[in-house]
């Protein structure tokens, strides 16, 4: 890979990461306020079973795959 | 001040319960004994804790039917997924999946007034469609094994690393491969930033080889136009930031990349070839005392590249003890397939260890530039062309429930029903002539049902 490239790919992903960090500094919660963050209800995959099958559903009747995590395939479906 | 009182309240219980002196030493700050007594009660590794969770394994198992109407693809599935709980916070996940197929497919041949006759994939025998019926190659049956394992853990205080392996099999289609992510927490952990990739690679091996494409379908026996076995390569990367928004608020953002290269065609769709006035497929006699089909079907073909854009943002609200999940995804890509998706649950308590969770979908996307209904006899032969209905113009909807509960024993019981629909069209101006008046896209109409159960040891 070029030096330019490189230094394009590192602009790609370092200035939305910044830009994200610096806008989020000022919200959140302290430690001891995260009680209901805490809950099982509250992860963001709550279950894993659940999302990978609807994953699987959709990648092999819909054109769109992947968003919160990858949508690769490994499947003959699609 | 009564909250460092009560804190302090705190340790003194946990120090109680494990044994210890009620309170071993005096805390430095009332800072430092918020902290503690927080990451005590969360169970976190965030500061030095006292006693470390014992190994244990969580279980989580689910039975899946997915039914679509008209005989079509029906499928069963056994899943189960294991986690391993370490010491330190890593954590080892097993998964395995049993998918069985069977029913019937659309091939993307137009439907007739007259009965068609089409070869079969691997090109050993022919089936018959009725007429004003749409084509739909019954000889959908197949088994896929899936396994996946992964490996998370800790990687210092503020890092977080994970690596796994993914492998498939099914009778004609094998994949396999490899992922890694690492993320980042900033702004006491209230922010964390991901960074992942994936890498696949899989071979397509077909009965009879993979069609070359937009030949013609040809006779039973003849596989001239076929080629060997063919391989298809992923790249994914995910970029990601989730955001603490404030106690009852959560925030996720992805963005990722998909880079598939290969052989990205379905060797088992079809087009019809149409005469150019009456829209009619045109018929063809198949050599003598030989099956075959007749009429004139040229088998599809994709770009052999496909670079995919999503952006994908989900929020989690408590809301007094009712949870919203809402999610949105935006995709783009470079066969001009846009497509919008907007998930929403909300989960309600009943009682003290049951729940219900309704869910609503909607997906939509418009048509792959090279998605054709049907190809004319009078116009050149495109470069690339499919009519696959999953490469087309269409909305879907899934609206379902899911019910649950926590056992005596503590273990999770649910069940959930779906419906999933989808209803598209054939771009207007690519209708010609007696297809006006035919159903020349197939809708779908699906059950999910889902039951799962889950335990730890």
């Amino acid at each position: 890979m070029s030096n330019k490239k490189l230094y394009s790919m590192k602009l790609i992903f370092c200035v939305p990461a910044l830009l994200a960090i610096s806008a989020c500094s000022s919200l959140g919660v302290e430690p001891w306020e995260r009680d209901v963050l805490a809950k099982d209800e509250m992860q963001l995959v709550t279950d894993p079973i659940e999302a990978a099958t609807d994953d699987h559903i959709y990648f092999s009747k819909e054109a769109s795959s992947g968003g919160r995590g990858f949508g690769g395939g490994g499947c003959g479906c699609n | 001040m009564a909250v460092a009182d009560s804190v302090v309240a705190v340790v003194a219980v946990i120090n109680q319960k494990e044994g210890n002196p009620v309170i071993k030493k005096k805390p430095k700050s009332v800072s430092k004994a918020l902290a503690t007594a927080t990451c005590a009660l969360l169970g976190t590794t965030a500061m030095p804790v006292q006693a470390q969770e014992e190994p244990a394994w969580e279980f989580n198992t689910a039975l899946l039917y997915y039914g679509e109407d008209d005989d079509r693809v029906q499928d069963v599935s056994i899943a189960l997924l294991a986690r391993r709980l370490f010491a330190d916070d890593k954590i080892l996940t097993l998964g395995l999946t049993v998918d069985s197929l069977t029913g019937a497919t659309p091939v993307g041949a137009a439907p007739l007034d007259v009965v068609q006759t089409i070869t079969r994939p691997s090109g050993n025998s022919t089936y018959d469609v009725a007429p004003d019926t749409l084509p739909l190659d019954d000889t959908f049956l197949d088994t896929r094994y899936a396994f996946n394992a992964s490996w998370q853990q800790p990687l210092g205080r503020l890092y977080n690393g994970n690596v796994g392996i993914s492998f498939s099999k099914e009778y004609d289609y094998v994949h396999s491969g490899v992922n890694a992510g690492i993320s980042r927490d900033f702004n006491k952990k209230n922010t964390t930033v991901s960074l992942g990739f994936a890498l696949s690679k899989d071979d397509i091996e077909p009965i009879g080889g993979t069609p070359m494409a937009l030949t013609p379908m040809l006779d039973v026996g003849d596989l001239s136009n076929r080629l060997g076995n063919e391989t298809k390569d992923v790249v994914d990367l995910l970029f990601g930031v989730t955001q603490v928004i404030s106690r009852n608020l959560l925030v996720q953002v992805n963005y990722s990349y998909s880079d598939s290269s290969g052989y990205l065609s379905d060797p088992f769709k079809i087009l019809s070839v149409v005469d150019p006035i009456t829209g009619d497929t045109l018929p063809r006699v198949p050599t003598p005392g030989v099956d075959g089909p007749s009429h004139q079907f040229l088998f599809e073909g994709r770009p052999d590249e496909r670079v995919k854009h999503s952006l994908y943002t989900q929020a989690k609200y408590y809301m007094s003890g009712k949870v919203l999940d809402i999610s949105y995804r935006y995709m783009t890509d470079d066969w001009d397939i846009d497509s919008y998706t907007v998930d929403a649950r909300l989960k309600f308590p009943i009682g003290n260890s049951s729940y219900i969770e309704p869910h609503v979908r909607f997906y939509t996307q418009t048509e792959a530039n090279f998605y054709r209904a049907t190809l004319s006899a009078g116009e050149p032969l495109p470069m690339f062309a499919s009519a696959d209905y999953r490469l087309g113009n269409f909305d879907a909807l899934t609206a379902g429930a899911k019910y649950g509960w926590k056992t005596g024993s503590g273990h999770d019981i649910s069940f959930r029903l779906e419906y999933y629909m989808q209803d598209g069209d054939v771009p207007s101006g690519q209708l010609i002539g007696n297809q006006l008046q035919r159903d020349m896209y197939p809708g779908l109409n699906a059950i999910i049902f889902n039951f799962s159960y889950g335990f730890g040891l």
